[in-house]
């Protein structure tokens, strides 16, 4: 109960401007065709809902992300880790972490779009991109930030190396390795949306463009307050999960 | 092999880039993929260095920075004032506080069809979009950098005389500063790569507009030239950024200890 | 009532945090401090006696009770009461000359006087060389002589110090020590001392006002004048050892108060 009640009054700003957003454009005080009432939105959000077109775009976007990140989370796990215990490896990739890191990723839709052609493809070749440096950098400064003493307990109880990586180093290093997919998460929205505003063909970023240019500004801002409800929605989910498997931290 | 890797690790940037430039060479040259999908360093250097000469690059540069640099002060400017007054006025505190702690996780380049359907197609829809980007980091930083100055300085200056708005703009901001100029020093690439997507979703002139031009005529050494060309020039404003930090906050701990 | 002469009439004062019940960190406490006269605050920690230094120093508003210096009730802060902290609170991003300066711009002091004034105290601390140092380079000592110099700059008539040396270490203490008893010497003021630290306050303080655990109240107060003798002279003298002893027995007991308060 008390929750609710400090949740209510910390977001009462929101609901200050939900009912601005709907008098204003009524009253005439903004020009209703560049800012539609909310109750229009809300009225174009059920619409798309129930024509297929939200589910349809909602979809491909899910889909494409889900694969970039996953793929992402994945690789730049295991590239991180091998990075912090493996020597060789740490060589050959390190220079190519520095260099790329500060380059952003969404400059490299464009070569997405050369090599893979306007589809899918790009779309996730994008988003990984964008989420596989933050996860192996977190996946890096994890793993060397195990203590020297519970891989040396680990190895002297007989483990082998690689058993040690699975049973302590991974363990060891969640921490950061989940923090960088929380970075990872974030970016992962914004490059999926930012190929689907520029590939086009499907998606909520295809959505939310094609209604602007086509006239339907309640149907595009619904699609934007989708697409934001989404990507905060996410990062809360995720801080929760996050939350939740590191609570042996205290 | 540890003292490799140890190497690995501490040496300066450039011998990186060296090495992996050199790789892309070697890598181009074995044609293991055709010169169309990735089109050899020297081929990508020749273009760059062709496009300078001829002025189109310089000109797309400057339009861009020239955006970015305003999207990036508004930003500032905005950023600082919102962040330091959520920390001394409570009302300003409740009303921001769920904006900013919203705002910060979402895709904020879904609002970019909104910014072309409020301020049109031109500079002032991309300029707006990159502040709208850009001022969520100041803003953080800049409020938490306002409460974490100690009451003790405040308090000592108040013994001193000193007035209400001398304490905010003699005491609090230079206090404030560093925290404030590493919020900055976030928001500025943000700002660089907002505006450049911008340009690439709607065409036009500037580095993103260029490129995907260039992507459309399948010029595949022109779009990597252009990426090379933001690889240069946002690492230049990195730099700048350092630098400027360096002379502003030269009485600062960390960099008197250098 | 002199002319500053500070009097504390049943002051209380209650804590209030962000998060959690408002404390009583002060219970009735009445005080008067002479004009010219050195008082130490002393008790254990969380006693309040930083918050009753900064009630008289006008940081915090007075709810309950008077403060007043020399008839005038305190209403905020003011340049004839200096502060000076235990974390010495110099403006890091200027000089040392720029730190002790502030002050005189504040009270807008012609610029001739200014810089002769400022000249002056960095001499007066030892300080000569380091005008253009900036607090970062500085050793604590060092810090806190800036900071005693900025705050005398101004010359308040009342003198402030919150655990002045509590930063310091054991050697350089001693030597502040007597740093500070030639500056009182010189010029001389009230002077109102927080510490926790009972040779401090017999060898520096002509009053020591013994605090109790909180809620913080005046438990007693302890003559150490001396006759009027200063220095390292008292130190070594059996009038101390008992003065130290009598002070001692009366904050431990407060101390383990204290202590138990915050398990």
């Amino acid at each position: 109960m008390i929750v609710m009640k400090t949740l209510l009054i910390r977001y009462s700003p929101l609901l200050l401007l939900a009912a601005a957003w709907e008098v204003a454009p009524r009253l005439g005080i903004i020009d209703p065709e560049t800012l539609p009432p909310l109750s229009a939105v809300a009225r174009a959000w059920f619409r798309l809902l129930r024509d297929g077109d939200l589910a349809v775009n909602g979809l491909s976007s899910l889909q494409n992300l889900a694969v970039g990140l996953a793929l992402g989370i994945v690789i730049g796990v295991v590239l991180g880790i091998s990075m912090a215990w493996y020597r060789p490896v740490e060589v050959l990739i390190n220079p190519l972490v520095r260099v790329l890191y500060p380059l952003p990723r969404s400059a490299l839709i464009p070569v997405m779009i050369l090599w893979f052609g306007l589809g899918a493809a790009s779309k996730i070749a994008a988003v990984f991109l964008g989420c596989l440096l933050p996860v192996v950098i977190g996946a890096y400064n994890g793993a060397r930030g195990v203590e020297q003493v519970l891989v040396w307990s680990a190895l002297a109880a007989g483990a082998k190396r690689r058993q040690v990586l699975w049973d302590v180093v991974l363990p060891a290093a969640m921490p950061e390795i989940l923090a960088g997919i929380r970075n990872a998460l974030a970016l992962s929205f914004i490059l999926l949306i930012a190929a689907e505003l520029l590939i086009s063909q499907h998606g909520m970023g295809y959505l939310i463009s094609s209604f602007g240019e086509g006239g339907a500004y309640d149907a595009m801002f619904a699609g934007v307050f989708t697409v934001s409800a989404v990507g905060f929605l996410a990062d809360r989910a995720y801080l929760l999960l996050m939350g939740w498997a590191l609570r042996w931290r205290g | 092999m540890a003292g490799l890797s140890a190497l690995a690790r501490t040496l300066p940037r450039w011998i990186s880039i060296l090495a992996l430039l050199a790789a892309w060479q070697g890598f181009a040259e074995a044609h293991v993929v055709s010169a169309f999908l990735l089109p050899a360093f020297s081929t990508v250097a020749l273009r760059l260095y062709h496009d300078v000469l001829s002025g189109d690059l310089v000109w797309a540069v400057a339009l861009t920075l020239y955006r970015a640099f305003v999207g990036f002060v508004l930003a500032g400017c905005f950023g600082i004032a919102i962040g330091i007054m959520i920390a001394r006025v409570s009302l300003a505190r409740w009303f921001f506080d769920p904006l900013v702690s919203i705002g910060l996780p979402m895709p904020k380049i879904a609002f970019l069809p909104v910014f072309i359907l409020w301020f049109g197609v031109f500079d002032s829809s991309k300029i707006l979009m990159t502040a709208f980007s850009a001022i969520f980091p100041v803003i953080v930083a800049a409020w938490a950098a306002a409460e974490g100055v100690e009451s003790v300085l405040l308090w000592s200056a108040l013994s001193l005389g000193a007035g209400r708005r001398q304490l905010l703009w003699e005491i609090a901001l230079p206090a404030a500063l560093p925290q404030i100029f590493t919020g900055l020093q976030v928001a500025m690439p943000i700002a660089l790569i907002v505006e450049i997507v911008c340009e690439m979703a709607m065409g036009g002139e500037g580095l993103g507009g260029s490129i995907m031009t260039e992507m459309r005529f399948a010029d595949s050494p022109g779009v990597f030239s252009g990426i090379l060309a933001i690889a240069i020039v946002g690492a230049g404003l990195v730099r700048a950024m350092e630098l400027l930090r360096r002379r502003l906050l030269v009485w600062h701990p960390e960099a008197l200890a250098s | 009532m002199t002319a500053t002469g500070i009097s504390f009439r049943q002051v209380s004062h209650t804590y209030r945090p962000p998060r959690g019940g408002a404390v009583l960190a002060l219970e009735n406490v009445s005080l008067e401090v002479r004009e010219r006269e050195f008082l130490a605050l002393l008790g254990p920690s969380g006693c309040g006696k930083s918050t009753l230094l900064y009630l008289l120093g006008g940081f915090l508003p007075v709810e309950t009770g008077k403060i007043t210096v020399g008839g005038e009730l305190v209403t905020g802060p003011g340049p004839d009461r200096g502060i000076v902290f235990q974390n010495f609170a110099l403006y890091p991003w200027k000089t040392v000359r720029q730190n002790i300066l502030y002050g005189l711009e504040k009270q807008r002091l012609p610029r001739p006087e200014r810089e002769r004034r400022t000249q002056e105290l960095i001499e007066l601390v030892h300080l000569k060389g380091f005008e253009n140092s900036f607090p970062a380079q500085l050793s604590g000592g060092m810090k806190q002589r800036v900071a005693i110099a900025r705050t005398l700059a101004i010359d308040p008539a009342i003198l402030l110090m919150d655990e002045p040396f509590g930063a310091l270490d054991a050697q350089t203490r001693a030597l502040m020590h007597e740093e500070l008893l030639a500056i009182i010497r010189r010029a001389p003021k009230t002077v109102v001392f927080v510490t926790h630290d009972v040779r401090e306050a017999v060898y520096l303080a002509d009053r020591v006002a013994v605090m109790s655990a909180r809620p913080g109240r005046i438990k007693e107060i302890v003559d150490t004048s001396f006759g009027g003798r200063r220095g390292a002279e008292i130190a070594s003298t059996p009038e101390f050892a008992e003065k130290v002893d009598h002070l001692w027995s009366l904050v431990r007991n407060e101390a383990i108060r204290a202590q138990e308060q915050r398990e």
